[in-house]
């Protein structure tokens, strides 16, 4: 991939604003409003419909034709949810599970990013194609054996079991990677010319200037983490170590009739915290991509 | 210099060679045997059958329906979820001023939440008498059963796939497009460029690599679809919204390991063929 | 010019490691003539009559998984000794659960298994067959405790169980002036006339897909056909009974009696109380559901009846079974436990709390199950209900009937041409065995 060095561009900078003095075209877009609104509107509806029927009851959910807002709005969805679940537990697991897979790659990630990015080294392609390789495998191939070798390892219902095979994504690493080309080599040369070593300049030249892309990161991964739900469905064989979207599964999937209500209320909850952490992150977001080095 | 980078990098190659190396190389081992569900308890004690599975796979009219629906949702899909989150990202970077926050987290709701709930959600709404044929009916439209009908079942789905990450890539387009030099715009229209010409030969070239990687990442996740289909149609109706991962699923759940690990690696082969056909067609000559 | 060189070797030292790996794992490979599996496998030693003691656990799903700890505490009560934790698991993903701890060797002692699940886990010599003389088989309906046997071995018990039986609109049948059917043909006047009385469709079915091999195969039981042969060697789908039963479940889309259409979980009901269908299979849970959902007014317009049938009335039963594994640690307590739970008084208590059907044939002696008008006429149906053979390729050969099913209905292949397919396909899949 080819490395741009950043321009320190502000993220509210527009081509409008590069225009001579005298042709002010801002303003007179209220159609683009429109037609972006129209877009918002088709891009929320189920959703919006999603958290209504977690006010429903499930027979109102299923009317035929199908309705919008509900007639008797109840919270009972919600009080059988908090009420039957042992909500703490559950949201205290994943919330344990998500920090430390978030944390792991945050370092991993960004350890082997740099290398990739600005160390010369042998086998460098070897491990790039690694990387690239592992992010092209479908997981669902792998996946009995890892759980024969997490098994073997002894980690089955544990914490370690669900958050080490998740500590480094090979996504993550891309990602590193190409924010790391586009920094540039000058600030690293005249580092390494004043004699601070590698490690030195990782953590205190480079990282600090990763701000936007671990941001990034942390978004990507915590919003994985969070929903993950094959992986702690077979690793956590006790109750008490069960993620929310394992524990939601239980009480919303019958053999007989599917609960929506349930599930409803239920995926509300375990939303919330994602789109928490994306609001307070998404400035840097977009601020953090645009010196991936992909412009 | 070189051990200092191993160093760095030995994170990953210890997970990767703990985690990710055994069960990799387990599972391709695994494709060229006859494990079944009989064999968990003793893998090894299976027969080789060499490249048997792969014949059979090709055999197969159901895994061949699969890879042409497969075939058919990544060639729609990845280049019109591109354009949408393209478009929407031109719209709020340069088109408009205000409230660009809300659209930002409005268009990529749809990526953080969970598919269950969701595919759900749009179930009712693809109902006969659902939103969406309500929606229509203002129009004097009747829209058909979309998800029992064979040649409606696959597009809605794209839909479905389409409006779940239409998302993320117009966050990486948005971050992207802050990167476009401003000289390079405001030569151009020094030169008497207009808007169109400026989007062609300045946005659009700049942005190339983000397009590729964007095209890459979306094309490994579309290759391999499989919660669409399955919790909204179970593959029907017909086999119509049958995708390879499905398959290989199915396979997985009637206990023919083996057999499920030769289409997961013939999937590995798409996803690698397509990659090196995007790097070609939109990678520059450095990459 | 040294790097260029460098680096190759070491890619092909990489290529050479990772060949070299899979080589000695397929040199390992190969079957030898025992080889993993069930058949053969000898039962236990017999349980005896003490207290259970110990730590057990217990995998069980759904609802089931969520009332399971009152019923244990009985249990708990009784030995004093013996403590028992309960972990619910999704349905939906039980069985992926199940096979992935069984590769993983992380069993717990105990599971809940669908009555379909039995062969294929069996096979794996997982489970332990059930000790000589904990139950007695006659004790259970027979064709639930088919769905333990495998290879003339039973392993586990079946637990609680659930059959289809025929619901209907009484309101639109007392209109229309017809009797609940008993035959084939008095089941298509009836439906019919229930759409003459009202109903938009007459009976709700399937047109195929998952599962919808569970509404046609009865259609094949009742005229005496099967799915295996005597000794279990052979599919038998070619046959004149499976293709009238393909042609019989046709009739009735062509006929316009039931929707082509595959109702989701939940439209069911709604269809139901709204008249829209006038009649639908199913098992004992909808009697609750219906109650619930069509509130007082409802309960008397609606009844069920035994499946109508040609020869006889098979229907299909389902339910729930309860394996022990191989490697469990404490053997004892865990049969001690499985034994209590097919105790009638157990069962009843267990119908009492969960509303899952008991599997025991005595327990329906009791009031609770004979003087209810709808739980009795489950308890007749059990006496004649089938289950599929179980046998550990079957989950793949139902798929096929339920793609087959879906292609007579849509027109898109004949009764004959489907149940040869079948066969052709079931025989290459095997029994398994």
């Amino acid at each position: 991939m080819t490395a741009i060095a950043p321009t320190p561009v502000e993220t509210t900078a527009t081509s409008d604003e590069i225009a001579p003095a005298g042709r002010r075209r801002t303003g007179s877009r209220w159609w683009l409003y429109v037609v972006l609104t129209l877009g918002l509107v088709a891009m929320l509806t189920p959703f919006v419909w999603m958290i209504l029927g977690s006010f429903k009851t499930d027979a109102e959910i299923r009317q035929h034709p199908t309705e919008f807002l509900p007639r008797e709005p109840t919270l009972d969805n919600f009080t059988t949810l908090f009420g039957r679940l042992d909500f703490t537990t559950f949201f205290a697991n994943s919330i344990v599970v998500a920090v430390f897979v978030t944390l792991g790659n945050i370092v991993f990630c960004s350890m082997v990013g740099y290398a990739l990015a600005k160390l010369q080294f042998r086998g460098k392609k070897l491990l790039f194609a690694l990387v690239l390789g592992t992010l092209m495998v479908p997981g669902v191939v792998t996946f009995v054996p890892l759980f024969v070798l997490t098994a073997n390892l002894g980690l089955v219902n544990s914490y370690p079991g669900l958050i080490l095979p998740f500590l480094i994504t090979p996504l993550g690493v891309f990602l590193m990677r190409q924010f790391m080309l586009g920094l540039p080599d000058e600030l690293i040369e005249a580092a390494r010319i004043d004699g601070a070593s590698e490690w030195r300049i990782f953590l205190r030249v480079i990282m600090p200037l990763c701000g936007p892309a671990i941001a990034t990161l942390t978004i990507l991964t915590f919003l994985a983490s969070w929903n993950n739900f094959l992986w702690p469905l077979v690793v956590a064989t006790t109750e008490d170590m069960y993620t929310l979207p394992v524990a939601l599964a239980l009480y919303s999937v019958g053999q007989n009739a599917a609960r929506y209500g349930l599930m409803m209320a239920g995926a509300v909850v375990v939303v919330v915290p994602v789109l928490i952490v994306f609001v307070v992150l998404q400035r840097y977001f977009v601020q953090g991509i645009a010196l991936t080095g992909i412009k | 210099m070189t051990l200092t980078a191993w160093l760095f990098a030995l994170p990953f190659v210890v997970l990767f060679l703990v985690f990710m190396a055994g069960p990799i190389v387990g599972s391709l081992v695994m494709s060229f045997t006859d494990m079944t569900t009989r064999d968990l308890q003793t893998p090894f004690q299976v027969d080789i059958v060499g490249v048997d599975n792969y014949v059979r796979l090709f055999q197969d009219p159901r895994f061949l329906r699969s890879l042409l629906n497969t075939f058919t949702f990544v060639v729609v899909a990845v280049p019109l979820t591109m354009a949408l989150a393209l478009a929407v990202a031109l719209a709020l970077d340069k088109g408009i001023r205000r409230f660009r926050t809300v659209y930002r987290v409005g268009f990529y709701t749809p990526v953080v939440t969970s598919i269950v709930a969701i595919a759900i959600v749009w179930r009712f709404i693809l109902q006969p008498d659902g939103l969406l044929n309500g929606f229509l009916g203002l129009f004097g439209i009747q829209g058909p059963d979309w998800l029992q009908s064979t040649t409606w079942a696959l597009p809605s789905l794209i839909a479905m796939a389409v409006w779940r990450n239409i998302g993320t890539l117009m966050v990486i387009f948005l971050a992207a497009l802050q990167g476009v030099p401003r000289e390079h715009h405001e030569a151009a229209m020094v030169d008497g460029a207009n808007a169109w010409q400026r989007f062609w030969n300045i946005t659009i070239p700049a942005m190339r690599p983000a397009i590729l990687f964007s095209a890459v990442i979306t094309g490994i996740g579309f290759l391999q679809f499989f919660e669409e289909p399955f919790v909204m149609t179970r593959g029907g109706p017909l086999d119509s919204t049958l995708s390879a991962a499905m398959y290989t699923f199915q396979q997985f759940g009637f206990g023919n390991y083996a057999y499920a690990s030769a289409a997961s690696y013939v999937l590995f082969l798409a996803i690698v063929v397509l990659a090196l056909i995007q790097f070609r067609l939109l990678g520059r000559k450095e990459d | 010019m040294t790097r260029t060189a460098a680096r190759k070797t070491s890619r092909w030292t990489a290529i050479g490691a990772v060949t070299l790996v899979g080589a000695l794992a397929l040199a390992g490979c190969g079957r030898s003539d025992e080889g993993g599996g069930a058949g053969g496998d000898s039962a236990g030693e017999a349980i005896d009559d003490s207290p259970a003691t110990g730590e057990l656990t217990v995998w069980a799903m759904g609802n089931e998984g969520e009332v399971l700890d009152e019923l244990v505490g009985q249990f708990e009560e009784e030995n004093p000794d013996v403590s028992v934790e309960v972990t619910a698991v999704p349905w939906e993903s039980a069985h992926d659960r199940i096979a992935t701890a069984i590769a993983g060797g992380e069993t717990p002692d105990i599971t809940m298994l669908g009555t379909t699940w039995v062969g294929e886990f069996a096979a794996t010599g997982a489970f332990e067959p059930t000790p000589e003389g904990l139950v007695d088989e006659s004790a259970f309906f027979e064709g639930s405790w088919e769905t333990a046997v495998v290879d003339d071995v039973a392993y586990g018990v079946p637990w609680y169980v659930d059959t289809r039986v025929l619901y209907y609109r009484t309101d639109l049948a007392d209109q229309a002036g017809v009797e609940p059917p008993t035959t084939w043909d008095e089941y298509t006047e009836f439906t019919k006339a229930l759409q003459s009385a009202g109903a938009t469709w007459g009976v709700s079915l399937p047109p195929g897909g998952f599962d919808s091999w569970q509404y046609v195969t009865p259609l094949a039981w009742q005229q005496g056909g099967d799915i295996l042969n005597e000794d279990g060697t052979e599919f038998t789908f070619d046959t004149p009974e499976w293709e009238e039963a393909f042609t019989y479940y046709k009739s009735f889309f062509d006929e316009g009696i039931a929707e082509p259409r595959r109702l989701e979980g939940g439209e069911i009901e709604q269809a139901f109380i709204n008249g829209e269908v006038g009649a639908f299979y199913s098992g004992p849970f909808h009697v609750s559901l219906l109650l619930d959902q069509g509130g007082e007014e409802f309960a008397d317009k609606f009844a069920v009846t035994m499946v109508p049938g040609a020869d006889s009335r098979t229907s299909f039963t389902g339910g729930g079974n309860l394996a022990v594994f191989e490697d469990t640690d404490n053997r004892d307590a865990a049969w001690k436990l499985v034994r209590w739970l097919s105790q009638p008084e157990t069962q009843i208590s267990w119908y009492e709390i969960s509303t899952d059907l008991p599997s025991v044939q005595e327990a329906w002696d009791d009031p609770t199950f004979s003087e209810d008008p709808y739980l009795s006429v489950f308890g007749e149906q059990l006496q004649d209900s089938k289950a599929p053979p179980a046998i550990p390729t079957w989950a793949q050969v139902s798929a096929v009937i339920d793609q087959e099913l879906e292609k007579t209905t849509r027109g898109e292949t004949t009764p004959a041409d489907a149940i040869a397919t079948i066969q052709q396909q079931a025989q290459s899949i095997g029994t398994g065995k």
